[in-house]
Order: C-alpha cells, then structure tokens, then sequence
C-alpha cells in the first residue's frame, strides 16, 4: 500500500509529491496525460515584469524536483474511482488499482463548453484544445480561425495561437442562447475584462485599463465600441458582434456574424459570412471535481471559485479525512498558486502519517506563501476569488461544528 | 436555422430536452434520464455545465451546492475487462 496517491501530475500534485518524498513517504503520482505537467505544459505568455513565462519550462522544473527525490510519476493512467474502505482508499485505474493511506486530488479543472448550432463540426474545438495542439503537440489548428468567447484565458491562448504563426480574423461573443448566457452579454464581459485589465499581460493592461472602475466609461466604450474591434496585438476583439451559428458540411468552412446590442441583443439583417477553417470556442474553465465526488467529498458552490468545489480547509484537507485537494480543483486560479496549494497539501498529509510537529512552521510558511502568491497573480480569473476561499473555509468549519 | 446539440455524445438537442421538459413536466434527473443528456462516452464532461443549465432553467431548480446531477464511477470510459479486474493489482 502507497502512504499516498496523487491523481493528477500539474502543478498542484508534483509539488506536493515533492513534500511528500522529502519526508521519505511512499508516493505515487498517476496523471491520464502522456506527459507530465498538466494545463501548465500550453502556457506561454509575457508578465507584467516583461519576462516570458514558459509553461514547458515550468513543468520541466517541477519535474526534475519531483524525480530527484525519486518520485514514482505514471503517465497515460486515467483515474476513474476512488473508492473508500473502512481504514484505507483504493484508487482504480485502467491498468492497476493502488490501495493508499492519503489520497490527493489534484485534477485541475476542464472546459466549460459553450454550445452553438454547429459546433459538433469537425474543425471546431475548445481554446485549450488549440492551446495544447499547438503548444504541446506542436500541430498547426488550422490556416485561419475565430475565437468565439471573450475572457483572460482565450485572451491569453489567442496571443499563444498568434505566436505561432497562425491567423486569427478576431475574437468576438457567442450570440445569445440558454447556454451562453453571461457570456453573450456585452456588459458583463467588459466589466469582467476591466476587473482584471490592471494584473494582466501587457498588451492587456492597455485594452481592459481604458474601461477601469468607472461605469459609465464602460458604457460609452460599448455605446461607440469602433466598427472594426479594438485591437490588442493588432487582432481585433469585438464586443458588439457575435457568432451566432458554425456553418459548414464536413468540417467548418464559415461563421454566421451578426451585430449585437450593448446587453447582447441581436440586431436583425447585419448577418455575414466570414470564412474560416477552425473556430475555437472559450467558455471559462470549472474545477474538474468527479473524483471528490465519487470519494464522498461534500461540495459548496461558489461562482467566484469557477463552480462547485469540494469543501476544504486551508490546509487542503477534506471533511473526508484521509482525502485532500489541492490546485484547480479548489477553484479557478494560477499555477503558480497551484503549486503553492500542492506544497501545503504535500506538508498536510506528511504532518498527518508522521504525527511529527516538525513540519507545522514549513504548513504555516506555506499557507502564508499561497496568500502571497494569489496577491501578486498577474492573471487572476475572478476579481474576487478572495470572497469564494472565505465561503469554502467557512463550510468546511460548519461541517465540523 | 440549425438545430442546437447540447449532448453531443448521445446527440440530444435543445429543442429535445425542451419538448420533454414540457411533455413530462420532469425534475432534472428525470429528464437526464429520459433524454440520456450527459450519459453517453465521455460521461458528460464536455456537456455537463451546459446540460446542468439547461436542466436548471427548464425544471426552474436551482443550482445548490450539491453537485447536480450525481457522478457515478467510472468517470472515464474504461473496457469492461479492465473494470472486471482483468487488469493487476499493486
């Protein structure tokens, strides 16, 4: 039997694997992903500092800490249950089950599809699907696409796309339907974009800054919102046009384009084709929780954190005791908190199998250092993540009330 | 128009999970459970949020903190000789 099993190898489950290795426990980390790494490996963007950060790189680093405390790392094992026994978890995969004392879900978070008549197209794909044939696989998406979903993340991976050569016509909303939503109102995104114009990227300080704080900027910008977008990186991103359906026979040969009012209504005979052969859908990322789900993990719902979230202490440990989260599973943030989360995670469940007080200043230092981290975020999901932690710490104490 | 696919394994469209709503005046997991939305191969990882929507406005339950919609094992699709123990164990 392992001391622990960490389900997921990103950013999160390597660094607490590190921890856990430092204290010589037995340790095995399982990830469904060829490689090692997880939503870290697509990153790739310019900080506010002005230096690169390089997700590769990143994941390379983590990787290298991790093996040189000989940790155990198995790739292509995709997770589907954790089970609970009486005094210990087995953990089944498609290969082998691992009984475990400690289990560590680490499993980061998935894409919230944003359905559109035709986006069942081949040719059409979630922004992170293009993030990572592009920056992992190093597959070209396509000669020329759309990216329908306008937040920080499709921001972000449409400057990656551009980087690497490929041509995109703009960005703009998806049309108006049960589904989209928030999504498809112009208001709300450009509130959301303003929120979070001052942490991000560069180029995308001096697109969200313009619309800061002041409401009624915001509604003169979507008012007399320019005809030919505003450009970040000389792509245009619209917030009065959107997409209202996919068109093509075999695969996507064009978009339907339409003009939208300043709340997201569409404005009748302003239709156009524009051709394109991908589309790339952006509709936000949730924490991918199943697991903490089968596990009996009790969940709270929190917007600000991405969705529904296993509740959680700041320690990382779970009502269930022996079940610990950590990354983007407790909500939508950076890797670079991931991390942080995972080596407070890691530190948790060392305290717990060793019974040793040693480790209560390194817990301590390393819950500071996530606080500290989430403070300097260059890119931040929700302006008010620090509100949805709060609500997810005060279940966690009402469950133990 | 095109018609809306909401679950794009078990192929359920909008239109569908309206009709069926309307017909059977269902709570959210009836309607999973008559249409098969968020029940085909990928277990309903693509569809879920949107299912989840959809349900919600149409059944007018609204989101709790329990997750809707239970998850059940396996939550990735695996060989039925794999789950029957075919594989080994540590």
């Amino acid at each position: 039997m392992h001391d622990v099993v960490i389900i997921g190898a990103g950013p999160a489950g390597l660094a607490a694997a590190v921890q856990c290795r430092k204290h010589d426990l037995s340790v095995v980390v399982l990830d469904e992903f060829p490689k090692a790494g997880g939503r870290l490996l697509g990153q790739l963007h310019e900080e506010p500092n002005g230096e690169w950060w390089n997700g590769v790189k990143e994941a390379g680093k983590l990787v290298q800490e991790a093996r040189k405390f000989q940790t155990e790392i198995l790739l292509g094992y995709p997770v589907h249950h954790v089970e609970r026994l009486e005094d210990h978890f087995v953990v089944h995969t498609n290969k082998k089950t691992f009984p475990a004392k400690k289990v560590l879900i680490a499993t980061g978070a998935a894409e919230t599809a944003a359905p559109i008549p035709g986006w069942t197209l081949p040719g059409v794909m979630s922004i992170g699907a293009a993030q990572v044939m592009t920056n992992v696989h190093r597959v070209s998406v396509g000669e020329r696409g759309i990216v329908i979903g306008v937040n920080v993340l499709s921001a972000a991976i449409a400057r990656e796309l551009q980087l690497a050569g490929t041509e995109l016509h703009s960005m703009v909303l998806p049309a108006r339907n049960v589904v989209s939503d928030d999504q498809s109102n112009p208001r709300v995104v450009m509130d959301r974009l303003s929120h979070i114009a001052h942490l991000a990227p560069s180029k995308f300080i001096q697109f969200g800054s313009k619309f800061a704080k002041f409401k009624f900027a915001q509604n003169i910008a979507l008012k007399h919102y320019p005809k030919d977008g505003i450009k970040m990186w000389d792509m245009p991103i619209h917030l009065r046009k959107a997409v209202k359906q996919i068109n093509g026979t075999d695969k996507v040969e064009s978009v339907t384009m339409v003009d939208v009012t300043m709340d997201g209504d569409i404005i009748r005979n302003t239709e156009i084709e524009v051709p394109v052969d991908f589309v790339c859908i952006a509709g936000g990322l949730y924490p991918l929780s199943e697991l903490a789900s089968v596990a009996g993990c009790p969940f709270k719902f929190s917007e600000e954190l991405g969705g529904h979230v296993p509740i959680h202490n700041e320690t990382m440990e779970t009502p269930v005791d022996g079940i610990y989260v950590a990354g983007n599973i407790t909500g939508i943030e950076s890797s670079k908190v991931a991390r942080d989360q995972g080596t407070v995670a890691g530190l948790s469940i060392v305290k717990e199998l060793l019974q040793t007080g040693d480790v209560r200043d390194k817990l301590e230092q390393a819950i500071a250092q996530v606080k500290a981290t989430r403070d300097a975020a260059s890119i931040q999901f929700h302006p008010e993540i620090k509100i949805g932690r709060e609500k997810v710490e005060r279940a966690f104490h009402e469950q133990h009330a | 128009m095109q018609q809306l696919i909401i679950c794009r394994c078990e192929e359920v469209t909008l239109a569908e999970l309206e009709e069926t709503a309307k017909q059977f005046n269902c709570t959210a997991r009836e309607l999973k459970l008559r249409t098969r939305a968020g029940m085909g191969f990928c277990g309903g990882r693509t569809c879920r949020p949107a299912v989840d929507k959809v349900i919600s406005d149409l059944t007018n339950e609204h989101p709790t903190d329990n997750v809707p919609l239970k998850v059940a094992p396996p939550v990735r699709p695996i060989s039925l000789q794999d789950l029957g123990g075919g594989g080994n164990n540590d």
